[in-house]
């Protein structure tokens, strides 16, 4: 049976004001894909995420979601960083269940879901921890589970491995593999890191000077496209490379 | 002493169950101006509605004078007040680009142009700045039964409202952008409340001052915040240490002969402080040791 198509965006063009940040972008992200977003700062990875989010309009152009996902009750949201006030005290299980806004759960489902969606991140019998004695790496799974707690199709995030320790990093991003490959979770995310991204992906839009190259990870990740868009040569470049002689976060 | 309260309770009633009423809509909408990190904004907003007294008084004398119209009228003032603490909270909590103003400087200017223009307004009036200089200094001996009545049914609205939607309003507080992304409209929730602050302290302002206001808005809040593990509890807790320290506030000043506005607000401040300090030695004994070897 083909997988459904999720979002479908079809010359869709972004910006604030009258400022255009992205010009006739098309796209199909079907079930079950794992979806990175790469491209310098101020390309517009983070507003066509806004777009999907349903936080910006587009100009010109349509973005259609999947009819179950037009409420948004099935789209998860992982921010960079959430905008928090670090004195207020609150539990993983408070910040999680903060997740489930806009849905209709009774006591025993939301607890279903809290354990559910901290057992995804690995974090489960935490609930009761103080969030803010957390490392950074599990502040950020929390984010996830925050986001898993809704179960969604579709998890939307926006550079969730910025500011993270090698180590914590390849631990989040294990669990969104998992998540991808074994739940079948499509998975949207913005990155600058494209070892990981060459790695996970198994498509790549990457953002140069207003537009985008979509499709899969071997037909976009080509040593032609990084090259013009990053302005280096790099080594070989596939789903199988040697990843010691892949660009990484802060090197191209 | 608990004796002489009840005795004066036959006199003064309207007026401790008035003021132990505002301490607790206040303390219960003041947990979420605290999750805000928007303290300033509640004094910004409490003299705003000062500003609507002075606007209110002064029009009275411009246009009603030697009459006695509705324009000088009580529950005009209190509409006047209400109305520009509406205004003010609407103004200061509005989301702004980070391209403008921040909320820190908008609120500042609301809160002097308030403060200095309620006096200016007023300065050629005698009964008017007197009546200006008892809300800056609070007293809550105007309060009648209409009031308690009144203040019954806001905090009985508030907690009907926060017990629906606490965890949209909490999370419209502390992370607005995510809230926003999971479909929350927080253009119209912010209205709501702004709407609310602004009638809340209004109606607060008009019958206790600025000074019981603005502390029964925060210090309850902060308390909870200081000795809670969770912001949800903090709802519970707040109107818990507002009444209960009222209750105290109110018996103490009845008994030394004190007004119980300014000691309810000193012994919130002693409570926050106490507060302070055993969150300070519960984290230094949480802290981890290191054991050398």
């Amino acid at each position: 049976m083909p997988a459904r198509t999720l979002l479908e965006a079809r010359e869709l063009c972004l910006g604030y004001g009258s400022g255009l940040i992205l010009e006739a972008v098309s796209l199909t992200v079907k079930e079950g894909e794992f979806w990175f977003l790469l491209g310098q700062n101020g390309t517009g990875k983070s507003t066509l995420v806004k777009a999907i989010l349903g936080l910006l309009q587009p100009q010109s152009g349509v973005i259609r979601l999947h009819a179950d996902l037009k409420d948004r009750r099935q789209v998860g949201f992982v921010p960079q960083q959430p905008e928090i006030n670090p004195t207020l005290p609150t539990t993983v299980r408070e910040f999680v269940t903060l997740g489930l806004v806009g849905i209709h759960s009774r006591p025993r489902d939301t607890a279903q879901r809290l354990s559910g969606a901290l057992e995804r991140v690995g974090l489960l019998g935490m609930e009761r921890q103080d969030y803010w004695s957390l490392s950074a790496g599990q502040r950020q799974r929390v984010l996830v589970a925050r986001a898993l707690a809704r179960h969604p199709r579709l998890l939307v995030m926006d550079e969730p491995t910025a500011g993270l320790d090698p180590t914590a990093e390849s631990t989040l991003m294990g669990y969104l593999d998992t998540l991808n490959r074994v739940e079948g979770l499509t998975i949207f995310c913005v990155s600058h890191d494209l070892a990981t991204a060459a790695r996970r992906a198994s498509h790549i839009a990457l953002f140069d000077a207003g537009r985008i190259l979509a499709g899969s990870t071997k037909d976009v990740l080509t040593q032609d496209n990084l090259q013009r868009i990053y302005g280096v040569v790099v080594g070989p470049v596939s789903q199988e490379m040697d990843l010691q002689h892949a660009p990484t976060r802060g090197h191209y | 002493m608990i004796a002489e309260f009840i005795d004066s309770w036959g006199l003064f009633g309207q007026i401790y169950l008035s003021g132990w009423l505002i301490a607790l809509l206040l303390s219960m909408i003041g947990v979420l101006v605290i999750a805000k990190d928007q303290i300033f904004l509640s004094a910004a907003v409490s003299q705003a509605s000062t500003l609507g007294i002075a606007l209110g008084m002064w029009a009275g004398v411009l246009i009603g004078a030697g009459t006695d119209t509705w324009i000088r009228s009580d529950a005009f003032l209190s509409v006047m007040a209400v109305l520009l603490a509406v205004i003010a909270a609407l103004v200061t909590s509005r989301e702004r680009s980070p391209y403008t103003e921040s909320p820190e400087a908008v609120t500042g200017w609301v809160f002097l142009v308030s403060a200095s223009g309620s006096i200016l307004l007023l300065a050629h009036s005698p009964h008017g700045l007197a009546e200006i200089y008892r809300l800056l200094s609070s007293s809550l001996i105007g309060a009648a039964w209409e009031d308690v009545w009144l203040f019954a049914l806001l905090s009985g609205v508030t907690a009907l409202m926060l017990g629906l939607f606490h965890r949209r309003l909490l999370l419209l507080a502390i992370d607005p952008a995510m809230a926003r992304a999971m479909g929350t409209r927080i253009g119209t929730w912010g209205i709501v409340q702004g709407i609310w602050l602004g009638l809340a302290a209004g109606l607060a302002m008009r019958v206790s001052g600025l000074l019981y206001t603005f502390g029964c808005l925060v210090l309850p809040a902060l308390v909870a915040k200081s000795i809670c593990r969770e912001i949800r509890t903090m709802f519970m807790v707040a109107p818990l240490v507002a009444v209960s320290v009222g209750v105290l506030g109110f018996v103490l000043a009845n008994y030394y002969d004190f007004p119980p506005a300014q000691m309810t607000v000193v012994l919130l401040c002693l409570a926050l402080a106490l507060a302070w300090f055993v969150r300070s030695r519960r984290r230094r004994t949480q802290r981890p040791r290191i054991v050398r070897p």
